[in-house]
């Protein structure tokens, strides 16, 4: 049992909304609402937070500067609603936010910096003050609260999930950032198999590079697509090798990767073998009776996940999706 | 043979100037670095490429300013394993990125940012970020038609999950304007493309 | 203090030393003015037989009562002169050091000749306050609590009762030896060889199992311990006796109907034993145990013991004893090499540690000595050794230490392989290897034996195709390289046991930042820690190999010798409580870091060897009851009256109150000749958190421009001294003094420059300030 030695909230969350979740897998975001409803968690979403800036933070896009300014613009909002609890569904957005608020909380001229600029051009409201956002208790992953409420998790069970063969794959910026913050280890990090194993449903222990990241890298997946594809590649034959059903992510950049390449990959190796990709809230809604195209979203993975309900029993109708093409 | 004349210490050395920068964190363990190569062997990039996690350090303990031209610091993945296990609390992962913000001072790194100004385009229009447009020929073979159709379809498919507009409100786009504008991101954006516009 | 003092002054030439810069002659007259003043004498040099003669003659003739002797440092002369003053009791007299700290460090004669008066006048003044004491002897209990018993335990017991102690020796486990009798062979650097660890052992274990006065109880730990008048009343808890040892035969016929197991701690899990079991066959004691967590009181042993040894019900015992001294000898673990997953100790069989390679080789280990890789049961054809890990490592769970031994061990681990396997591959990855003095020439030794080495980390392990990969990189030749190997062995940093940190606990010493028992001053006094008759030896104090903590027990035997045999006589100079004002509240008792106070017979009582006359408790107590005997707070308010008494209105006066550290860098700038200026007069106080501010506010309000702490900043007090002088400069602020005529500075021996110099820039600021 790991000890929890930060705060997670189960009310005054902002979901923090995430680009790739909400372009790319918006299922994730009402899987997420519907879990967090099903366990009581009480959150808003706010359309006045902006992008966390991750992907082009890390596309070395965004300086530091531009970067601590618009998450104090932010804090600003979550502050004033009251829901100071910044609860983000994709690591970046997690690592992001906290970076942002370890240097604004930090470095005193980074702080002055910042505030000067809204000053100086009508945004007093956005200021600053040291220590208005806790690094370590005012932002948790969506992951951190499942976590902690994970025995309730079964009070809400509507399918039987227990005949999968689960690997996890952490999101890096979850893990390694920030990892004096991270729950159930980061070496070898076992949250979300702490999820599974409520729900009836262990993940593998342990398989060849576990901890290792999904290869998207950022901008490596678009300017340095062969190098990107090289590192994905390492995990996607492990998982092979372990027969797995399902690997689940709790990061929109890392779902993409397995999800939206996984056809290029068979290619590139000529290994296959069937595996979907869930976000972990979309498997815990998925047990507790969510649809898997209403609230799963399945429908806008490129892996078809119909192979997976059938493996576990759930009847679904395959004309509910109209994204894919049909051969 | 390489000789080492004797110069008057200082501060101003790349290490130095690394250690100074804002996104160093305040107790980054690059001078205790001792050369272990923990990292490479477990980084990505140095296990698929010809980057070397390791070397970056010690190039830049070499004063090696060099490496701040060199492509080869465009390769790490940004991925923090070195970061969460470097036995000494030295981060290759962050000494790269400032390296890399060295580069975009100069030509160089901004010739590498180019092909994800769409990102910044759409941050400035929607306070949202996307997936590099540049790029989209290559990904549009890579996934395949069903993305297209999620792409053209994507309000529909929101609504049926029941979600709201993925878009910020125009007040606070607004806000976001004025905050890029303040902070010096603008001019930022401009000079990157300056360059890009120069070829 | 009596009313009408008869005090003595005598002032030393010093063979011109003080004479040629003090002008004596006007000292002399101003003293005589003194009414208590009963005799002023000068010599040529005090300290001389002749000297001694005059003080004897005068105390005799005047009947003196005190003495002041106005000469060098008490550091010099001060036990010649506590002798010379015979027939008075030897505590009844001041030493103003009129040589060191003012004619050797004042240029003008005039400011020389005022300030030896002044220094003068506060020894008179103080002197008052002298009480006769004595030196206070001590005995202490000779007999001594050894808690663990491996090499470190064994031995220190070993030499402690052969030194006439009593000695019980208390181990945790249900046998003796610790590590050493586990790991196998041990090397011995000079013959290149490897050894025996049972056989080097078992002389030393037989030695301790035959000496009478060692008590060995094994399955016992600490339970409690507390302090009473310089003893240790302490509470050993030993786990019930399910097998009688003096019943039991060894037979083992218990051990053949056991049907339950567990994994076994003698082969590091390598394999399973039962729960009624011996933990090894050389074990001493040569008892059954049973192990009560996974036993299932099924009674199948019962039926088939000869002896009817065995009894299921048994219950724990709870032991008590009074000893005079502790050694903490609990030792060390290893590293849990599942905080770093990414070596598999935790899902690989075929990884193993350096311990289970050790249980691997060892005769009496699960293959009988046989090497064989555990997934296949065949001879390794290459086995690969990690470094370094959990150690030198800063990341969360692991230990900054180098942990000493591990290169040793894996060398030598190497070496044994080679010589038994000529045909197996040994590669050792490293980031440095150390191996100091002596060691490395059994380095070479084993490189001239084939064994390779990379310098790097590895990064991770993994399994594929039937064997396993350690992935890493040679950083000598820029190589990323994944090795195929049979085996991988982790050598898993040192670190302090869960038995070494309770045992610190109970005891209250405190332990270092890497959780090892802090000694009292790591270069300076080893095994010795801050509680005067707890001593540490071996790896329960840090990594260590066997010599060195052979070395280590014996030293804290010989400590603990000095204590018991010594005939010690201490300084008087300690806490003495006052019985009618003591309300026995108990907060001095908890406030002593030294352990020196104790709750006996509604009284608290003083150690005197313990008590380091430090004053902390005086600040502690609510009712004022505890004075430092010779110390009083009226001797200090004298000594400062006394230094003001002849001050004229153009003089500026600036009262240093240094430790004894600083104090001797004070003497140093006068033994080296540095200017010191002459407004500066030293009290010297024991430390400086006894100077309270009822004598800064007396000092600044009865003529002094300035008040200097010195302070030696390594004490254990030193974040306290600075808050209080923080408090006491709002205090002045409130009493409408201005706060900067109170400064505290850091003293340290060789740093008497640096003294002068803060003196001079504190007696520049002062000449310009306003209030």
């Amino acid at each position: 049992m790991t000890e929890i030695d930060k705060f997670i909230p189960t009310k005054n969350i902002t979901l923090f909304r995430s680009c790739l979740v909400s372009a790319e897998y918006p299922g994730v975001e009402s899987s997420t609402k519907y879990v967090f409803d099903k366990l009581g968690v009480e959150y808003v979403i706010d359309r006045n937070q902006s992008c966390c800036t991750g992907l082009g933070h890390y596309y070395d896009i965004f300086d530091e500067l531009s970067t601590a300014a618009l998450a104090a613009r932010n804090f600003h909002y979550a502050i004033k609603n009251d829901h100071k609890q910044y609860v983000p569904m994709c690591a970046t957005c997690y690592a992001i936010l906290k970076s942002s608020a370890k240097l604004l909380n930090e470095k005193d001229e980074v702080r002055e910096k910042v505030n000067k600029a809204f000053r100086e051009n009508g945004l007093e409201e956005f200021q600053y003050d040291k220590g208005d956002i806790d690094v370590k208790n005012d932002i948790t992953h969506v992951v951190d609260v499942l976590y902690y409420l994970r025995d309730k998790i079964p009070e809400h069970k509507k399918r039987d999930i227990s005949n999968l063969i689960i690997a996890t794959h952490h999101g890096c910026h979850y893990c390694k950032v920030h990892y004096d913050d991270t729950l159930c280890g980061y070496r070898n990090p076992e949250i979300i198999d702490k999820i599974c194993e409520v729900m009836d449903a262990p993940a593998l222990k342990w398989y060849d590079h576990k901890p290792r990241h999904c290869g998207g890298g950022f901008r490596q997946r678009y300017a340095n697509r062969e190098l990107s594809l090289d590192a994905t590649e390492d995990k996607f034959l492990s998982l092979h090798k372990e027969n797995v059903d399902v690997l689940l992510v709790m990061c929109p950049n890392c779902q993409l990767q397995f999800d939206r390449y996984q056809q290029v990959l068979e290619d590139r190796t000529g290994d296959k073998h069937y595996f979907a990709i869930l976000n972990i809230a979309q498997l815990v809604a998925l047990y507790m009776g969510a649809d898997p195209y209403k609230v799963l979203g399945i429908q806008t993975h490129t892996v078809n996940v119909e192979p997976l309900l059938e493996k576990l029993g759930i009847d679904y109708n395959p004309e509910e999706d109209t994204l894919h093409v049909r051969k | 043979m390489k000789r080492q004349e004797m110069v008057n210490e200082s501060q101003d050395d790349l290490a130095h100037k690394v250690l100074k920068d804002i996104k160093a964190p305040a107790d980054l363990g690059l001078l205790r670095c001792v050369q272990c190569g923990l990292c490479t062997s477990m980084c990505p990039a140095s296990r698929h490429s010809e980057y070397d996690a390791r070397e970056i350090i010690k190039r830049v303990l070499d004063n090696d300013e060099t490496i701040i031209e060199d492509d080869i610091i465009w390769n790490c993945f940004y991925c923090y394993t070195c970061h969460s296990v470097c036995p000494v609390g030295n981060s290759v992962c962050e000494v790269n990125q400032i390296l890399r913000q060295m580069a975009i001072d100069k030509d160089t790194g901004k010739k590498q940012i180019e092909s994800f100004m769409s990102f910044a385009d759409s941050y400035l229009e929607e306070g949202l970020g996307i997936i590099p447009k540049e790029h989209y020929n290559q990904l549009r073979t890579d996934y395949g038609k069903h993305w297209e159709n999620l792409q053209e379809n994507l309000d529909d498919v929101r609504n049926d999950l029941g979600l709201d507009s993925m878009y910020l409100l125009p007040e606070a786009k607004e806000t976001v304007d004025k905050t890029l504008e303040a902070i010096g991101f603008k001019k930022r954006v401009k000079e990157v493309k300056d360059v890009r516009n120069r070829k | 203090m009596s009313e009408n003092n008869r005090i003595g002054v005598f002032l030393c030439h010093c063979g011109g030393n003080i004479s040629d810069y003090v002008d004596l002659d006007k000292v002399e007259e101003k003293l005589a003015d003194n009414e208590c003043v009963c005799s002023i004498k000068h010599h040529e040099n005090l300290c001389s037989l002749e000297g001694r003669n005059i003080i004897k003659d005068q105390i005799l003739r005047k009947d003196l009562d005190r003495v002041v002797i106005s000469a060098c440092s008490k550091i010099t002369h001060g036990a010649t002169f506590q002798k010379y003053i015979k027939p008075l009791n030897p505590y009844l007299f001041e030493m103003p050091n009129v040589r060191e700290q003012c004619s050797w460090v004042t240029n003008n004669k005039e400011d020389a000749t005022r300030k030896a008066l002044s220094l003068v006048n506060s020894a008179i003044e103080s002197v008052k306050y002298n009480e006769s004491l004595k030196k206070i002897p001590t005995k202490v209990k000779n007999s001594v609590l050894v808690v663990g018993a491996g090499i470190s335990g064994i031995t220190a017991a070993n030499s402690l009762a052969k030194q006439g102690m009593e000695v019980t020796l208390i181990e945790k486990r249900p046998a003796v030896g610790g590590a050493m009798i586990q790991v196998g062979k041990v090397f011995t650097p000079d013959k290149m060889s490897e050894d025996c660890a049972a056989c080097l052992l078992n002389p030393v274990i037989h030695e301790m199992v035959h000496n009478e006065h060692i008590t060995l109880l094994t399955n016992t730990v600490l339970e409690k311990s507390t302090r009473n008048s310089g003893n240790f009343d302490v509470i050993l808890r030993k786990k019930p006796d399910f097998v009688d040892p003096e019943k039991c035969t060894s037979c083992g016929k218990c051990t053949q109907v056991c049907p339950s197991y567990a994994p076994d701690e003698w082969n590091e899990g390598l394999n399973d034993r039962k729960s009624i079991y011996k933990p090894f066959p050389q074990a001493v004691p040569s008892t059954y145990t049973l192990d009560s967590d996974s036993c299932i009181k099924c009674g199948a042993c019962l039926n088939v013991c000869p002896t009817n040894a065995i009894n299921l019900d048994a219950i724990d015992e709870l032991i008590a004893l009074t000893v005079g001294s502790v050694v903490i000898a609990s030792g060390h673990q290893r590293f849990d090499t599942t905080k770093r997953p990414e070596y598999g100790h935790a899902f690989y069989e075929d990884v193993l540690s350096q311990m289970q390679l050790a249980r691997l080789m060892g005769v009496n280990g699960p293959t009988h000595g046989h090497l064989t890789v555990p997934s296949t049961g065949k001879i390794p054809k290459r086995v690969v050794m990690i470094q370094c890990v959990g150690s030198r490592d800063q990341m969360p769970d692991g230990h900054k230490y180098c942990s000493k031994v591990c290169c040793m061990v894996a060398l030598k681990n190497a070496n044994l392989i080679r010589s038994h396997y000529p045909d197996t591959e040994i590669i050792i990855c490293y980031t440095d290897i150390r191996t100091p003095g002596v060691y490395e020439k059994y380095y070479k030794y084993v490189q001239d034996n084939g064994i390779k080495l990379i310098r790097g980390r590895p990064g991770e392990i993994a399994r594929e195709d039937g064997h396993m990969v350690v992935r890493i990189e040679d950083t000598l030749t820029r190589t990323k390289q994944e090795i195929s190997t049979d085996l991988v062995v982790l050598s898993a940093a040192l670190e302090s046991s869960e038995g070494t940190m309770d045992a610190a606990k109970t005891l209250g010493v405190p332990l270092t930042e890497d959780n090892f028992v802090k000694e009292k001053h790591p270069k300076m006094q080893p095994v010795s820690t801050d509680i005067e008759g707890i001593f540490v030896c071996g790896t329960a104090q840090g990594p260590k190999d066997i010599t060195d903590s052979i070395i280590q027990a014996n030293t804290a035997a010989t400590k603990i010798s000095e204590l018991v045999n010594g005939g010690l006589e201490v300084e008087p100079f300690i806490a003495d409580i006052n019985v009618k004002r003591c309300i026995l509240c108990g907060k001095c008792i908890e406030n002593c870091r030294y352990q020196a106070l104790s709750l006996n017979n509604n009284s608290i009582r003083v150690g005197p060897i313990a008590c380091t006359g430090c004053g902390d408790c005086i600040i502690t107590c609510p009712k004022e009851a505890i004075s430092i005997l010779g110390q009083s707070d009226e001797k200090l308010e004298a000594s400062i009256k006394g230094v003001l008494k002849d001050k004229s209105d153009d003089e500026q006066i600036i009262i240093a109150f240094l430790d004894d550290i600083g104090n001797v860098s004070a003497n140093n700038m006068g033994i080296n000749r540095v200017e010191c200026p002459s407004s500066i007069r030293i009290i010297n106080v024991p430390f400086v958190n006894r100077v309270k501010y009822r004598h800064i506010k007396y000092a600044l309000t009865h003529g002094a421009d300035g008040v200097f702490l010195g302070e030696y900043p390594d004490g254990p007090k030193h974040n306290e001294i600075r808050e209080n002088v923080k408090v006491m400069k709002k205090h002045l602020e409130d009493d409408g003094i201005n706060p900067e005529r109170l400064l505290i500075h850091s003293v340290f021996i060789p740093y008497f420059r640096g003294l002068a110099n803060q003196f001079k820039e504190f007696d520049e600021e002062l000449k310009i300030l306003d209030n």
